[in-house]
């Protein structure tokens, strides 16, 4: 038997009796106990899903073997070419960052980023130091996602003369 | 942020100025927060929010995320002190295996509890060894007398391996290696990951209050579906934990 009593503030209250109990809801609160649950699925499934799978929200076309050697990425005259030992790459160790640039004369020094795609890892930079004209080196650490996904990204930032992405998949 | 004010006084150590990583790696664990953090830990913190029933979750969640920072600080100084992220990480990889494992084992405990299918004492076997460690510890988790055990679960949670929380590591190692002095090297890996766990803890106390229930006039309904989320979390825990 449900009766409607009054409205109270906007917020329709009801009694519900069934078998002699009777049990207090109030309009408000039954959206905000779906709400709740749908926050609590949101969190637990999407939160859980998509957080720990990004690669199922991004663009994660692998543009590099980084396993098999050399890969090489332009941007208009810029021509990046990147060099990951040893291999095949893994995560969770010191890895060796080799860079060549043609086509730009980068005022500084250039860094890499390191990321995975669509979720925020912190920063990770790689400093690149000159080895000779147009080479940099420098030492990082792809650091292991506990989702199990593997791709990554080296967004190799040359100042002034613009940016090239590697995105390549990393053994754990 | 007493570590964040306390790095003006390593002036002692030959520093000048406020590390800049400390506002970085704050603003860093405020962003992934957001993103990650809810993803990782979210299913942690709903579980214990939903186990504290009719609690104030203030005091727990504030103890359970001390603790997390507490580890993480830990970790921070010991990056500090080796400047050597991969030396350390594979070191603790075991631990943070087992840190999984535990943290799925426990949300299906706290789902069991919850859903009222079974109790901790029935779990730990109370009956039979009423004075025992386990069963004394998790009693009292269980009944919620003292929000105390909320700490270490947050000491052991804050093994739980990340990705964010690896890359904040390796920063504190960094920052390690171009110190002038050991105490220097271990202050400022300390201070990277305090800032880092601070910056988190905006996003987990917000799940924790979307998850209080305190509001709630009828709940047991909302207690059911928690529990089965939560046991089906755990298991994704437990298998990730085995297969990391």
């Amino acid at each position: 038997m449900i009766e409607v009593l009054n409205l109270n503030g906007g917020s329709m209250k009801q009694w519900i009796g069934t078998g002699g109990q009777q049990h207090f809801f109030s309009t408000t609160g039954v959206l905000k106990s779906a709400g709740l649950v749908l926050i609590m699925i949101g969190i637990l499934i999407f939160g859980g899903g998509v957080a720990l799978n990004p690669a199922m929200a991004a663009d994660t076309t692998i543009n590099c073997d980084a396993h098999k050697g050399v890969c090489s990425q332009s941007s208009g005259d810029l021509t990046v070419s990147l060099e990951i030992s040893p291999r095949p790459v893994k995560a969770m160790q010191d890895l060796v960052f080799k860079v060549s640039i043609t086509g730009a004369s980068p005022a500084k020094p250039p860094h890499i980023d390191l990321g995975m795609p669509a979720m925020k890892m912190g920063p990770n930079q790689v400093a690149l130091k000159p080895l000779g004209p147009g080479i940099y080196e420098g030492t990082g650490v792809i650091v292991r996602c506990p989702s199990g996904k593997r791709i990554w990204f080296a967004n190799v930032i040359v100042p002034g003369a613009g940016e090239v992405k590697f995105i390549f998949d990393v053994i754990y | 942020m007493s570590s964040c004010r306390g790095r003006e006084r390593l002036n002692l150590y030959s520093m000048s100025f406020i590390d800049p990583l400390y506002p970085i790696f704050l603003v860093t664990g405020f962003t992934v927060g957001f993103g990650h953090c809810i993803g990782m830990c979210g299913p942690i913190v709903v579980s214990l929010s939903l186990n504290l029933k009719d609690k104030n979750f203030l005091i727990p969640h504030l103890l359970y995320n001390s603790g997390r920072v507490v580890t993480y600080s830990i970790l921070g100084g010991v990056m500090g002190a080796t400047g050597s992220f991969t030396l350390v990480a594979s070191h603790i990889a075991g631990i943070q295996k087992g840190a999984m494992i535990f943290a799925g084992i426990l949300i299906i405990l706290m789902g069991l509890a919850m859903s009222g299918l079974i109790s901790f004492g029935k779990v730990f076997g109370d009956s039979y060894n009423p004075g025992g460690f386990i069963s004394k510890g998790f009693q009292r988790l269980s009944r919620g007398k003292s929000s105390a055990a909320y700490f270490p679960i947050g000491l052991l949670l804050g093994l739980l391996p990340c990705g964010p929380v690896y890359t904040a590591l390796l920063a504190a190692a960094g920052a390690g290696m171009k110190a002038t002095g050991p105490l220097e090297a271990i202050i400022t890996g300390m201070g990277v990951m305090m800032c880092f766990g601070l910056g988190t803890l905006p996003a987990l106390f917000l799940v924790a209050k979307l998850a209080d229930m305190g509001w709630l006039k009828k709940r047991e309904f909302i207690y059911r579906i928690g529990a089965v989320l939560m046991i089906a979390v755990g298991i994704y825990f437990i298998i990730q934990g085995i297969r990391y």
